[in-house]
């Protein structure tokens, strides 16, 4: 068949497409191909896991040239300022990206995850306020949901928020917190009714973050680089009307999102996951590692990992939507989360004692880099045993667990 | 790539189940591969002839109901969740391979028997033949449903060859799986006649299992969790242990993944087959071997009973641990679909 080149999941994507979907193709391909040029050139392939601190005010500037022409919640809802586009248009949206090696978005926060939870819960006063700000990407959110002491057992979140004075006054901790320092706002998670236990009493509340209340530091991760961040509030505020949905139900809130999320951004990590693939291959060429027989085998394994990892995104959008809330994504992350693991270490393994070697001031190559992050790809956005525990009580109907 | 069935391929489904749950329950099952043929022969003819399963495969022309690789699929997968113990995949395979390359006259003499059930065909691909002057000399090891088949297309070389099974000498083996039994067979200056390439039939024959091995590991996985969810131990369901759970929820995924691989290269056998010279091998390593897994974790997972000859478990592992074994090494499955994805050393793509 084909090389693992640019060429090859081109081919496998134009074929048998519907005439509109190869017209929208074709103009994702020249409106990317037009703007990811000038000012923006330098940014291809910039960003993304391990990269994250990147040019991160070109991409700010990037967000905003995706927004002035519409490439911002294309799936949104016309009413809501979007393009209604269908699931398939948007994989297209999110292959095309990916293959043109535009960078990795700032503004996926407000656009994947505030965007449609306003949409489902919001008012129409949020809606109004909030949505076109996202459109436009020039109003950047962060997430407020981990804390240190609630990682997978998100229900035990104990940063407070009390409302006094026609305010709310937020006190706590978030962490793990990604672009924070560059976010205009943040949707907290915060306890509201103290006497509540777990799940009940929490309530999803927009905060700005450009207020003396709060302060973000960056954490060091074991890649030596900051991507992520702690947020601290200190009686920070936010307006009485800035929660999303009731008061006290942000748990459902924060939940329902998960409930809509069909993984259609994987399109775009795979194309991703590909051209890593196809370093990782190179590499094993050119030092002869490919005429070890153990590299070989899992270099083919990790090839077949990559379509059956398609095919099974794929097959997931096929379904109905209301078939089993989250399960869809549950499973695609385990398979990916996996397999990107397994790259990493074949990553290495591929450039051998090389490896061992980093640049002045730890700077990492891509080898190195990707067998370090990847160990986070099994824990953010829920842990793998996190998940297998979604598969296993919302597919497969199991109890749960005595807690 | 369309993943989901059509109204009339869902339709197709429930037909072939309701048969499947009727004609194939434990008991029909354990009698017929413990029977004279391992096949049982009101059952064949009413697969045939009732429900028009064996038509699927072949043109209208020839007295077939015109279908094609989706179908066919679908009764693959349908009889394969219950094991029930036919040659309906041999048969679909040479009938699928007759139609697709045979020229009039041949397609003319074998299609309609074919198409009706009167005719079985089977596979013969690991054969050690030389053929000389219309005839083929030599033996084939591990013919699947060779003791049942009136044709037999046998490898040799890159091409295969046509024989009547009449004109062969035939030996029954005993099979580690019963519900599929496989034959020697000997030819000795046997007529045979050029049936064409043998490539795309071996790339249809794995799409097929690779579409059985799908849809039994899922039946295996069902088995399992309902079995979890009802055995009580120290008080409560055992599959409300994370231990179990998290098993189950792996078996989940590759269930998952193997049932849209199975998907993708059954569409591309319907659509374009031409593509499957990568996918089919992709497809039958990567179901046969979820199959293997989820049916040696249905027995760990039932513990002391999935143990028993009692159980179903077993007859499960066997079909899928012959299955992978019948599609030659691993090694060797990887090594062509590197081969055509161009990972191979030395070579750019």
């Amino acid at each position: 068949m084909h090389a693992p080149d640019e060429q090859a999941p081109d081919k496998q994507a134009a074929d048998k497409q519907a005439p509109d979907e190869q017209a929208f193709r074709a103009e994702v391909r020249d409106w990317l191909s037009a703007n990811l040029s000038g000012e923006f050139a330098p940014l291809v392939g910039s960003g993304g896991p391990g990269r994250e601190h990147e040019f991160i005010e070109q991409r700010m500037a990037w967000e905003r040239r995706l927004g002035a022409d519409g490439w911002i919640g294309i799936g949104w809802p016309v009413s809501a300022g979007g393009r209604g586009l269908p699931w398939s248009h948007q994989v297209i949206f999110y292959e095309e990206y990916a293959r043109a090696g535009a960078p990795a978005r700032v503004g996926h926060m407000g656009e994947q995850l505030l965007g449609p939870t306003l949409l489902m819960f919001g008012t129409a006063e949020q809606r109004g306020r909030f949505l076109p700000g996202i459109l436009a990407g020039t109003q950047l959110w962060c997430q407020g949901y981990s804390e240190p002491g609630a990682g997978s057992d998100l229900a035990a979140v104990a940063t407070r928020a009390r409302l006094d004075g026609g305010e709310w006054h937020v006190d706590g901790q978030k962490v793990w917190t990604s672009l924070a320092q560059f976010a205009d706002w943040c949707f907290v998670l915060a306890r509201t009714e103290p006497a509540a236990q777990r799940h009940r009493g929490l309530s999803y509340l927009l905060v700005p973050m450009r207020q003396p209340g709060i302060e973000v530091r960056p954490i060091v991760q074991l890649t030596g680089t900051a991507e992520f961040n702690e947020v601290f509030f200190d009686d920070a505020r936010a307006a009485a009307g800035d929660v999303v949905g009731v008061p006290g139900d942000g748990w459902r809130v924060a939940m329902g999102t998960l409930a809509v999320e069909r993984g259609v951004s994987t399109f775009g990590q795979q194309l991703g996951f590909q051209r890593e693939f196809d370093a990782v291959l190179v590499t094993a060429r050119s030092t002869g590692a490919l005429e070890d027989p153990d590299i070989a085998a899992r270099i083919a394994e990790a090839w077949v990992g990559l379509q059956v990892m398609r095919y099974t995104a794929l097959a997931a959008l096929d379904r109905p939507a209301a078939d089993v809330p989250g399960a869809e994504v549950s499973i695609n992350k385990l398979i990916w989360g996996t397999w990107h693991q397994r790259l990493g270490e074949l990553a290495v393994d591929v450039a051998g004692a090389a490896a061992t070697v980093v640049g002045a001031g730890y700077d990492l190559d891509n080898a190195q880099r990707l067998f370090l992050y990847t160990k986070a790809d099994t824990i953010y956005g829920g842990s793998a045993e996190i998940q297998r525990n979604v598969i296993a009580e919302r597919l497969l109907g199991l109890p749960r667990e005595a807690r | 790539m369309e993943f989901a069935d059509t109204p009339e391929q869902a339709l197709l489904r429930d037909t072939v189940r309701a048969f499947a749950a009727r004609h194939g329950t434990p008991e029909q099952v354990r009698a017929t591969m413990t029977g004279p043929t391992g096949c049982d022969h009101h059952t064949w003819e009413r697969l045939a002839r009732e429900l028009g399963l064996t038509a699927l495969a072949v043109p209208e022309r020839y007295g077939g109901a015109g279908a094609g690789p989706a179908e066919v699929a679908i009764a693959v997968e349908e009889l394969g969740r219950v094991l029930l113990p036919s040659p309906y995949l041999s048969t679909a395979v040479v009938a699928l391979a007759l139609s697709d390359q045979a020229d009039p006259a041949f397609a003319e003499r074998y299609l309609p028997g074919l198409a009706d059930g009167s005719l079985i065909g089977a596979l013969a691909l690991d054969a050690d033949v030389v053929s000389a002057g219309g005839t083929i000399s030599g033996v084939a090891r591990h013919v699947v449903d060779g003791g049942l088949a009136g044709l037999l297309l046998v490898r040799a070389g890159d091409q295969l060859m046509a024989v009547s099974a009449a004109d062969t000498a035939i030996e029954q083996l005993n099979t580690l799986d019963q519900t599929r039994r496989q034959a020697l067979v000997r030819f000795d200056q046997t007529p045979a006649l050029l049936a064409g390439p043998a490539a795309p039939v071996i790339a249809m024959q794995r799409v097929l299992l690779a579409a059985e091995c799908a849809a039994a590991a899922r039946h295996c996985l069902e088995v399992t969790v309902e079995y979890l969810k009802t055995r009580r131990q120290f008080g409560r369901p055992i599959g409300s242990f994370q231990a179990l759970k998290h098993r189950a929820a792996d078996l989940a995924v590759a269930v998952e993944s193997a049932h849209a691989t199975a998907r993708a290269a059954v569409w591309t056998a319907a659509t374009d087959p031409a593509r499957l010279a990568t996918l089919a091998p992709l497809a039958a390593l990567h179901c046969s071997r979820t199959f293997v897994q989820v049916a040696a974790e249905m027995i760990q997972l039932h513990g002391g009973i999935g143990f028993t000859w009692e159980h179903e478990t077993h007859l499960y592992l066997k079909r899928a641990k012959s299955t992978q074994l019948l599609l030659g090494p691993v090694s060797g499955l990887r090594t062509e679909i590197a081969g055509q994805a161009g990972l191979l050393p030395g070579r750019r793509g």
